[in-house]
């Protein structure tokens, strides 16, 4: 290991103080680029997380280094990581039956967390290095994730006459290599002719063109109208 | 080369280097994927995961290193009180509770989020094996886990539809006309295994989830639905796809 933390690394006054001051560091770095993002545990949390993570490791050592306690140093720290599994799971919401929110926040602050407890067993280079790793993932990885083709499921709705109609759209979707999640018919009964809606949820499977799977629906004999729907 | 690998085994600054950017890259791979699918746990969250996990296995390399180097006087004294582990093994129960929270259980007996949860703790366990230098472990297991993931999906889905099994929900007028409904699906030639009512939405009209064995000659699967449909009695139609 290095050589220039060599003298900051058993617990001593100094070393708890600058291992206090880089938690507060190393937190508000990972914790700045979060609030930059307007995300829910910002700045404040992640350098507390930090800061308690430092604690809870640097105690354990102290008890068995300067107090000479028969203990496992590392007993206290361990369980930081399991209690932030709890708080991050907290953070994770759900919207609209399906999707989540949160997620990265709570993987943040376990992150975040541990590389508290790196600071606080005074093994600094990993806390660096890591906030450095935490730093890149978060925004060179975040642009690259974002220009990941995602194959996005879209939802059509579909007004036809003919019964066989459906059974077109649906051939055609399977062909394609799109899969149809969600299927949802109301009929609607007022009208002498039956005329039926459906909101189709199409997944594709590849990348597809929305605009040209429209217009080949919208030829299909049957159908009176197609659009789709944000 | 050998003494490389070796030299990278050893506890020094460039294996560090290397473990972590390993556990990054590990949780990147499994993260390509799913972000991909535009699922909710996306590329930096498994990253995030990795390298945390690796992290906590290197605070143990690190404490242990000092307890047998520079702390050496009190290890004798007090005895060696270390478990190297403790910290991973904690890993393990935090990224269950983390992973947890990403599973839902919506509306009609679906839930999802299965496959992002497990993702997730793969991704932590590739980062306690990278940060413990099991080098020959990750490597293969980095393409054993996105062979699973990716390539065995495909895979899943063709067997399912060969079983013909669907399940629907169906909402109708009358709570009597669920005998219409079953006519109708036994007409098709389709074996019905369940009929599971459910509770009265806020319109108050009943629904129900129907589950069946579609027959291979009679009726397709767009046929069934449509049958269904089609019904006077029926007002709308959900199919669950898990």
């Amino acid at each position: 290991m290095l050589g220039i933390f060599d003298g900051i690394r058993d617990i001593t006054a100094l070393s708890t103080m600058i291992r206090l001051l880089m938690a507060v560091l190393l937190g508000g770095l990972i914790g700045l680029e979060r609030s930059y993002k307007n995300r829910p545990a910002g700045f404040r949390t992640h350098i507390l997380v930090c800061i308690g993570a430092s604690i809870a490791s640097m105690t354990g050592i102290y008890l068995y280094l300067n107090m000479e306690l028969p203990t496992d140093i590392s007993r206290l720290g361990t369980q930081v990581v399991s209690g932030l599994g709890f708080i991050g799971g907290g953070t994770i919401i759900v919207i609209n039956n399906r999707k989540i929110k949160g997620l990265t926040t709570a993987a943040g602050l376990w992150t975040c967390g541990i590389i508290g407890l790196a600071v606080g067993a005074g093994f600094y280079e990993g806390a660096i290095l890591t906030t450095g790793l935490v730093l890149l993932a978060e925004t060179a990885f975040s642009y690259l994730g974002s220009k990941i083709t995602h194959n996005e499921a879209f939802k059509i709705l579909l007004e036809y006459n003919d019964k066989n109609a459906l059974n077109y759209v649906m051939r055609y979707c399977k062909n394609n290599r799109m899969a149809i999640s969600n299927l949802e018919v109301t009929s609607m009964r007022d009208s002498a002719i039956s005329v039926y809606s459906v909101i189709l949820t199409v997944r594709p499977r590849d990348k597809v063109d929305k605009a040209k799977v429209i217009s080949y629906i919208n030829d299909i004999d049957g159908v009176i109208s197609v659009e789709s729907l944000k | 080369m050998q003494e490389i690998w070796n030299y990278l085994k050893d506890f020094n600054f460039a294996s560090v280097v290397v473990r972590l950017l390993l556990a990054m890259i590990s949780g990147g791979l499994i993260g390509y994927g799913r972000e991909k699918k535009e699922r909710n746990a996306g590329l930096r969250t498994y990253m995030l995961i990795s390298i945390g996990a690796a992290l906590t296995l290197l605070i143990s390399f690190y404490e242990n290193e000092m307890l047998t180097g520079a702390w050496a006087s009190v290890t004798e004294k007090l005895g060696m009180k270390f478990d190297a582990s403790r910290f991973a093994a904690q890993v393990l129960a935090g990224i269950g509770f983390l992973a947890a929270g990403t599973i839902v259980a919506s509306a009609h007996q679906q839930v999802s989020g299965l496959t992002s949860a497990i993702g997730l703790f793969a991704a932590a366990v590739l980062g306690i094996a990278s940060g413990a230098a099991f080098y020959e472990c990750v490597i293969p297991a980095i393409v054993i886990i996105i062979f699973s993931m990716e390539v065995l999906q495909p895979l899943e889905v063709l067997y399912k539809r060969r079983l013909r099994n669907i399940t629907i929900t169906v909402k109708y007028i009358n709570p009597t006309d669920v005998d219409m409904i079953k006519r109708t699906i036994e007409d098709q030639g389709a074996q019905l295994f369940d009929i599971d009512p459910e509770e009265v939405d806020e319109d108050n009209y009943p629904s129900a989830i129907f589950s069946m064995k579609m027959s291979k000659e009679k009726s397709s699967h767009s046929e069934m639905l449509s049958s269904i449909a089609e019904l006077p009695c029926v007002l709308s139609l959900h199919e669950l796809i898990s």
